[in-house]
This record gives structure tokens, sequence and C-alpha cells, in this order.
């Protein structure tokens, strides 16, 4: 197919009309074009014609995935779909914003995240992404590092390539790749669905936080990667880097050096969790883990982080006394933590309160309530800044009460009590 | 500062080598040539894209020019981020054996398929003019009992229609995979196509499809498929020969 001219018109099924300015780029399906939609910038995908299996139903899932909306503002989701035109149809949907990079560039390490912090947050918006995503009926079904793109300061996270989302139970033929796939998907055993989503989603997890494949090691470092191999290490034999009881495919020094560096840094908890996904999970669906389950990992371990002096990110063990600094070397004092209801926040200078914390009936880990700050002219003082706009009421071990208002400092002392209103807290 | 930004290096990558064999006899003078050096040239900095953003592989490039016996321009396959296309020269006749003796040897672990992290079966693009000088049989014999050819995307251009059909696809495998430039401008677009087309299937971890049918498509009969959509797109405005 040849790509469309600079001013090409191409009409919409609303009748308006949107103009071609250049391509963007391209992929399996189709050519991403930046055009201009009422005086607007937009990217427009266009599919080449007699590419897709069924291309009128594919069609009536993305008008239908455009009336339902998307499940969260991650979601680089279709807005208008286009009319038929030279055999075929696209739809129009926001850019991505330059400061988003594409996943895979984190993954040939072109770009790379600017902390831990980045990383575990970048984790946490992939899983709501799919959490929301599944709980409004859709499997995403081609999970791939083509479809995220991350903002590496920050870890916020755009979710895009979102047609091929589809309604429980709906399948709409999609090729995927081996890598990303669970093995019955790689299998030809089942069609991909909310469970097969749920493996790939571990994939991306592991990808992300280890710069690894899971199952890639000693045994996949074969000269020749046919396709038949693949079948076999994504499929009939997969076997987990990382699993305690075979280690018939541990990370080989030279190859994998980011598995092995960066594996013993996590703690046990998350280390776990992958052993669950590619032990028993890789056979088992149920024995998956669910985004929910994910997102308190995940959620712990930003509890659990602290920032040394020296800037290098620290996980905090609550049961060890102290940690030794990965960067400087320094040991440091266990802290104080907020508990909260289901939740465990280490008091270090830069921590941060979210509404998730302060709110019990809340789950959103982005809004930011409140953070511990400390003493200019006497550093040993920290305090924890009411960031929110409501009032907290805090209460000191010796039965002392208090009014902290918005922008107010609690002082950080084993048994105070605070009340966030919707949420009480104790430090301890 | 963090463990994430001192990094060394990302995913362990496959290689996937992406050969052009390159006819450089006599009869390519002029406007062939001249269209294979532009093209190619032309294209290297995609291929250093679809590299570089690619977490499944990375694409090195190997060239092998024939003519009165054949030569590899590169010791060893080169990385496409370091690659620069050096214009190719004509003269002297069509060894095309010598070039299939020559590729069989370097399909082996122990030379171009050496990587530590392993590697994707290749792509090998042949182009050619003419019909072969020396005698091919033997040397095609051999390389098709070679694994690494076995698995690897095979293709061809018949440049003008004086190229022997039949070589090209007995060295392909099938007829769909070799393709006819009766132009320069045709040829430019051939080059281009099947250099992407070739590296971005062959690097890639192959995909899955649900079709309802059982046997899972390969990686050769997904590029033979994108090629037939091309040729049905160039053929109409480039059927005119040129050369
Ligand atoms: N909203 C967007 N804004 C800017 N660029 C985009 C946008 N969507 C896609 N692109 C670019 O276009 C390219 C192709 O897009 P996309 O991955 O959706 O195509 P595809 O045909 O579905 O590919 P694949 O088969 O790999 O899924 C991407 O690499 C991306 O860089
Ligand atoms: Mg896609
Ligand atoms: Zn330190």
């Amino acid at each position: 197919m040849n790509t469309f001219e600079k001013g090409t018109k191409i009409k919409l099924e609303s009748g308006d009309s949107v103009e071609v300015v250049k391509k963007l780029g391209d992929g399996g399906q189709g050519i991403v074009y930046f055009v201009n939609y009422k005086k607007k910038p937009y990217a427009l995908k266009w599919y080449y014609p007699n590419k897709l299996k069924n291309a009128q139903q594919f069609k009536e899932n993305i008008v239908n995935n455009i009336k339902q909306g998307p499940p969260t503002e991650a979601f680089i989701w279709p807005q208008m779909i286009t009319k038929n035109q030279d055999d075929s149809f696209g739809y129009l949907m926001d850019l991505r914003p330059v400061e988003y990079e594409d996943f895979s560039r984190f993954l040939t390490a072109k770009v790379k995240f600017s902390s831990v912090s980045a990383v575990v947050n970048a984790a946490l918006n992939i899983v709501n992404g799919f959490r929301e995503l599944h709980r409004c009926g859709y499997s995403y079904q081609d999970i791939n590092d083509g479809n995220f793109f991350i903002n590496s300061e920050s870890g916020e996270v755009l979710i895009c390539d979102n047609d091929n989302v589809a309604q429980y139970g709906d399948n709409l033929g999609i090729a995927g790749k081996c890598r990303y796939m669970a093995p019955e998907v790689v299998l030809g055993e089942k069609h991909p669905s909310v469970h097969t989503d749920r493996y790939s989603l571990a994939v991306t997890l592991f990808l992300l936080l280890f710069v690894s494949h899971p199952l890639e090691g000693s045994r996949t470092t074969c000269p020749c990667m046919t396709e038949s191999l693949e079948k076999k290490f994504y499929g009939s034999e997969p076997v987990f880097i990382f699993d305690p009881e075979n280690d018939t495919n541990r990370p080989v020094r030279g190859i994998h050096n980011n598995a092995i560096k960066l594996w013993p840094i996590y703690p046990r908890y998350i280390q776990e969790a992958f052993e669950k996904s590619f032990g028993e999970g890789l056979k088992k669906e149920n024995a998956r883990l669910t985004e929910t389950q994910w997102q308190k990992l995940f959620l712990r371990l930003r509890d659990e982080t602290i920032t040394c002096g020296c800037g290098s990110e620290v996980f905090v063990d609550s049961e060890a006394d102290a940690i030794q600094c990965m960067g400087c070397g320094k040991t440091i004092q266990t802290p104080l933590f907020l508990k909260v209801k289901n939740n465990q926040v280490a008091l270090y200078p830069k921590s941060k309160l979210y509404k998730c914390h302060t709110n019990i009936d809340s789950d959103d880990f982005k809004e930011e309530m409140g953070e511990v700050i400390q003493s200019k002219s006497n550093p040993g003082l920290w305090g924890l800044r009411n960031s929110s706009n409501t009032t907290w009421y805090m209460t000191t071990p010796d039965g002392k009460q208090k009014d902290v208002r918005p922008g107010g400092v609690v002082q950080i002392l084993r048994g105070i009590m605070i009340d966030f209103g919707k949420n009480r807290g104790e430090i301890i | 500062m963090g463990i994430y930004d001192e990094l060394c290096g990302g995913i362990a990558r496959r290689t996937m080598v992406l050969f052009f064999l390159v006819d450089t006899s006599g009869s390519m003078a002029g406007s062939k040539i001249g269209a294979v050096n532009e093209a190619i040239n032309d294209i290297v900095p995609e291929l250093r894209d679809i590299s570089d953003n690619n977490a499944d592989a990375q694409i090195k490039i190997a060239v092998l020019e024939f003519n009165s016996g054949a030569e590899w321009l590169y010791p060893n396959p080169i990385e496409a981020e370091n690659f620069e296309w050096d214009y190719l020269d004509v003269g002297g006749v069509t060894d095309l054996g010598t070039a299939f003796t020559m590729l069989d040897e370097k399909l082996s672990r122990n030379e171009f398929m050496s990587d530590v992290a392993g590697s994707f079966a290749p792509a090998i693009f042949l182009m050619s003019d003419g019909q072969p000088t020396d005698h091919y049989e033997k040397g095609l014999a051999k390389l098709k009992e070679n694994n690494w050819y076995k698995n690897a995307i095979k293709v061809a251009v018949a440049i003008g229609d004086d190229a022997d059909q039949d070589v090209l696809k007995d060295f392909t495998g099938n007829s769909e995979s070799v393709l006819t430039a009766r132009n320069p401008e045709a040829l430019k677009k051939m080059i281009t196509f099947v250099s992407v087309t070739a590296s971005k299937i062959g690097s890639q971890s192959s995909s899955v499809e649900f079709s309802g049918k059982s046997s899972a498509p390969s990686k050769q009969d997904d590029f033979v498929e994108q090629i037939q959509d091309f040729n049905a797109d160039i053929f109409d405005d480039d059927a005119e020969i040129e050369w």
C-alpha cells in the first residue's frame, strides 16, 4: 500500500474530515500518521488493506470501544472512526506526548529510568491500567513491548494500540509475539483472554524490573533460535530463570547481566510473586497473580522505598534493625513507619503519603496527601507535612490532641496517632 | 545515582543477520548498480531504527559481492548502528556458484553466526541481472543442506528480463519470493521494501495467529504474503521495461 501524501483528506464517519501531515511510524497492521482535525493535531492509525482477517468485525469492535470509552486516562483510546476509503479504514486517537518513550527503548537501554521509584510507579501504572481494563469486561489480547509509552522521570504510562481490545469472550484473531504470550497460546491450545493477559502482564513486569526475560537463560542461548525452538522455550517447555527448584535455565554472566544484577536487589515478596507467576502460573491459569494482587505488592514496595542522603534508593525491611545503602555503603537505621489500615509506610525524608493511605475507600496511588520533611537547622528532626486540603487530627502518646491544618507538620515520634478523616494511622 | 541509570546494557538480544548478495558483474553497469547503491545507502538509517527500537534482536548486515569470483565486503557482520554502505563497482562475469559456496561457509556458528546470545535465522537477499557463468548447482546443493539457510527468510530480485529466474527460484525455494525489477525506480522500491520487511519479520520473536486453522504461520510465509501484496501494488506503475 502506498503511504498517504501530505495534505490527503480522509473522511470520518461523522462527516468531518482530517488532513494528513506526515507519517509517524508503522507496524504489523498499519501505518500511523500525524493528522489535523479541526485544526488540532491527532494520530491516525490506518490499516493495511486486506490485512485484517475480518475487517468488518474488527471495525465494529473499534466503534463499540469508542462508544464505551477508555477504562482510564492511561489509554490512548480510539476516539473517532473513518469511512472506508481505498479498501481500508482507520481511527483517530491522541498523539503520544514527547516526554513518553517506547518501552522497547527502555529494554534496549536507549532510555533509562531516572530512579527505582519511577520503575515502581511504571509497574503500578501498568497494573492499574489492566485492572481497570479487565473490570470493564475487556481483554487486551496482545500485550507486548510495543504497547507502552513510558515517562522515564515519573513512571507515568500510556497504553497504546488499543484496537485489539475486545469484550470478554470475543476474539479478533490477533497475532501476538511468542516472547510475550502465555504458553497455552503459544501452543495454540487456547485463545487470548483475561487469563493469558495476566501471564503477559507478569512478563511485562519482569521485563520492566529486571530488564531481562523471565524464560531466557542458559537453556535458551542456543546458536539458532528457530521458530520451533521458540515454541519449545515459550510454549511446551518453559523454565523460569530463577525457578527455586529447577536450575537448568539460570541467567548466564556476560549475556544476562541485568537479571543477575537486579534480581537480588528486590525483596523476597516481589521475587516470590514472580516465582509463582513463572512456576505454577506457567501451566495453571488460576495461579497467575491478579492485577489487584500485583497492585498491593507494588504499593508495598513503594511504601518501603526510601532515599538515602546520597541519592540512592533503598528498600527497607521492617523486620530488620538496619540496612545498607547500595549506593554509598552507609548503614541506615530502619526508620519509623506509619501504620494505616492495609499499609505501612516508611517515614524517611522524601517519603510520600497518597490518597490510598489517608482514605480507606480510595485506591488512588497518585494523588499526594503528605510528605516527610527534614528540618534544615536540625537534620535529625523529621516531620510529616499535611499536603492535602483537609485538616488532620493528631494525638500524642500522652493523650494531647492537636489540629494539623493543610501545610502543617506532625513531628515524627513513635506512638503518635493521626486521624486523616477517612483513615487513621499510628507511627510505630 | 540509581541502579537503573547505571545499567551497562539492555536486555539480552539475539542477532539477526541481513545478507545482501549482490551481482556486480559487468552487465550491472550504469543505472542498475546505481539504483542498488542508492537504495541500500538510503535504507541504512531505517534499518538502524528497526534495530535500535527492537528488544527481540539486533540487526547486523553482511555483504557478499560476486562477479569473477566473490568477496565479502566486511570480515564480519556489522551492527546496523555502525554500518555504512560502500558503493559497489562492477566488472567481470557472474560466478553465482562461488557466492553460494562462500555463503555456506559463513552460515556457521563458528563463522558469522557466532553471537553468544544466539541468533535468529538470517534473512538472505540476492540480486542478479544475468545467468550464472559457473556451475552454480554444486554450490547451491551444498547450501541447501545448511540449517541456517533452511530456516532463513530468502528473497531474490531479478534485475531485468535477462536474469535467470529459475536459478533465483531454486535459491528462494518458491516463485513468490522472486521479484522482477524492470526499471531503476522499481528496483529501488523493491530493495527498500525487501530490506525493511525481511529485517522486521526476521528480527522479531515469531508470531502466533488465531485464524481457526491449526498451522501457525512461519516467518517465510508471512514474508511471502507481504511480498505478494507489495508486488500487486507495484505492478501497475512499474511494468515498463527501461534497462
Ligand atoms: N498515538 C500515537 N502517537 C504517536 N505515535 C504513535 C501513536 N500510535 C502509534 N504510534 C507510532 O506508530 C508505530 C506503529 O503503531 P502500532 O504499534 O499501533 O502499529 P501496529 O501495526 O499495530 O503494530 P504492531 O503490529 O507491532 O502492533 C509505533 O511504533 C508508534 O511509534
Ligand atoms: Mg497492533
Ligand atoms: Zn547512600
